[in-house]
């Protein structure tokens, strides 16, 4: 058999039935990188050993959690104990964490196995995984393309099967974004719904840790287990977490949903499009009302976005400083040591935003910017609110294209402009999950995002799991693929 | 709109590489132009900067442990004793 082709969920009944060894499953995934990720290079660091001691440690033991056996790769802007995390960056390029995460904690308090660490644009800023620092993350269905971003590294591997599934961020669809161009699924909660403790900040108001995986089911099941309350992080939400796998496949309710007009698929690739208009029949075909709605005010949310976030971040990376952790330049003075380990720690795009949120902050110039976009922002949340008294779920195109070629976008904004569908609900903090829905004709893999109300998760993925059985996607890719000819037929 | 790059990068504790000096300034000034694009949107007053909507509780005073000291400077790129050491902060006369 195969283990790495198992889903995360039956690869999970297999191990906690004792039917099948977490080592033997642990062993093909580390053959399976060796093999694959040279070329796909999804991974920054390998944790080889400390995945195959912990599998043998749940193997020796009677009692096993939710997760035992379950592969996991964390995206490298999530801290790890003893396990370097770089956040993609030249900054922590050797900086080992002294704690974990907590919802590193909570995937080893029930058993799943950490396999490594994600490669990613620099500290999440970026749509491609071309910003790392290090070296860029290629898409496993198609080499010269970008596995999109900035959870890049996390999308390739899950979709390179060298990971059952893995961890990201999602600031304004990080983790949408690269699952649409890689074919397979991604949440991004409430915000609130997941702790942020050891994520490192981006932009606060808007970061939030979401799952990616082969399919809804598995997406479900991580966020039962990562989601809930946690006192180390002041913004996480204490309610209940259900247990989202109860009832999945048990979608009763007769909703309405919420469906792009015309006037705002304009200037989207026509494969996108049409693939997205398939989706609507489908839904009407399967007798749920479906209302056309537009919304005004997206037009600007990339714009405010693009305030609020860099702006967040100019603070944030303000502790970059060469002083207690990270990077330290040479200078014979303290002020001189800031500016050389900044200078030489950060990229060009962490420096473009880091500037950009400076101007949006600085005075003169804050109220033109950063107000007007808080202003902008209540009006986009004040719109799905709206919406949201109309329909139970709004569908979008996640992306407005299928995955570009490495080098393809070398102007800002034409990178800015792939989170265009993802933004709105990263303003407004309500969930949005990505799931694939079709090929495009040269075969890449394209992506539908399902938003609903903040903390509807479950009523999400039941209907999000009702979508991609009736969408039928034919994954007939996963693995690695080299000019159409599939490589690990071993 | 133009800005003052040199002022900016002074703020943000930045220098720039000859390359980001040709290059920033016409991609920045494009940049803030269509972020710029927002004072077209007829908004409300309302403001929006968190999401936290949910209310928020008081933890009770309870001591617990922090980090080790010794894992704290193990991290510190340079110390002297049980000291993170900097370079010297005021410039010679």
């Amino acid at each position: 058999m195969k283990y790495i082709e198992l889903g995360l969920r039956e690869a999970v009944d297999l191990v906690r039935n004792g039917q099948v060894k977490a080592t033997e499953i642990v062993e093909s995934y580390l053959s399976h990188i060796e093999a694959v990720d040279p070329e796909i290079k999804a991974y920054l660091t390998l944790a080889a050993e400390r995945a195959l001691s912990r599998a043998r440690e749940i193997d020796a033991r009677k009692d096993k959690g939710r997760l035992a056996g379950a592969v996991v790769a964390i995206k490298d802007n999530i801290v790890t104990r003893g396990l370097r995390t770089t956040c993609g960056s030249r900054i922590l390029q050797n900086f080992v964490p002294p704690y974990d995460a907590t919802v590193v904690e909570r995937l080893e308090a029930e058993d799943a196995i950490i396999i490594g660490k994600t490669n990613m644009d620099e500290f999440a800023m970026g749509s491609s995984t071309e910003n790392s620092a290090f070296f860029p993350t290629r898409n496993p269905w198609d080499l010269e393309r970008v596995p999109g971003g900035s959870s890049g590294g996390s999308a390739a591997a899950v979709a390179g099967l060298e990971a059952m599934a893995a961890l990201g961020s999602d600031t304004g669809g990080s983790v949408r974004q690269p699952a649409a161009f890689c074919g397979i699924v991604g949440l991004k909660p409430t915000y609130g719904r997941v702790s942020r403790y050891g994520l490192v900040a981006f932009a606060s108001s808007l970061d939030q840790i979401g799952p990616l995986a082969r399919s809804v089911e598995d997406c479900a099941l991580i966020t039962s287990v990562i989601a809930g309350f946690d006192r180390r992080d002041s913004t996480c939400a204490d309610r209940p977490v259900p247990d989202y796998l109860d009832g999945l496949d048990n979608f009763q309710e007769k909703v309405r949903v919420g469906f792009l007009g015309e006037n705002s698929l304009k200037g989207i690739n026509p494969e996108v499009a049409a693939s997205y208009l398939r989706v609507g029949e489908l839904v009407a075909g399967l007798g749920f009302e479906v209302v056309r709605m537009d919304f005004p005010s997206w037009e600007v949310a990339l714009p405010c976005y693009y305030i609020i976030a860099p702006s967040e971040a100019s603070s944030n990376l303000a502790r970059y400083d060469g002083v207690r952790y990270g990077l330290r330049a040479e200078a014979v003075e303290l002020a001189d040591m800031y500016v050389r380990t900044r200078t030489q720690g950060f990229g060009s795009e962490v420096k473009r935003r880091i500037l950009l949120g400076t101007f949006a902050l600085s005075s003169g110039y804050y109220d033109a910017y950063y107000a007007r976009a808080a202003r902008a922002r209540q009006a986009i949340t004040a719109e799905l609110q709206v919406a949201f008294r109309r329909v139970d779920f709004i569908l979008t195109p996640t992306t407005p294209e299928p995955a570009f070629k490495l080098g393809e976008k070398q102007d800002p904004i034409a990178m800015y402009l792939q989170d265009y569908f993802t933004v709105a609900a990263s303003l407004a903090g309500v969930p949005g999950i990505s799931i694939p829905c079709g090929l495009a004709r040269d075969g890449l893999p394209l992506g539908l995002q399902v938003l609903s109300e903040p903390f509807a998760e479950n009523r999400l993925f039941k209907f999000a799991f009702l979508l991609e059985n009736n969408i039928k996607f034919k994954n007939n890719m996963y693995g690695i693929n080299t000019r159409g000819r599939r490589k690990n037929e071993n | 709109m133009k800005v003052d790059l040199e002022h900016l990068s002074r703020l943000a504790n930045l220098e720039l590489t000859e390359e980001e000096r040709k290059l920033l300034p016409g991609q920045m000034e494009k940049i803030i132009d269509w972020v710029g694009q927002l004072s077209s949107l007829a908004t409300g007053e309302e403001e929006k900067y968190h999401q936290v909507d949910f209310s928020l509780r008081l933890e009770e005073d309870e001591v617990q442990p922090s980090l080790p000291q010794d894992e704290v400077l193990a991290m510190a790129p340079e110390k002297q004793g049980d000291f993170v050491k900097v370079p010297r902060v005021f410039r010679e006369k």
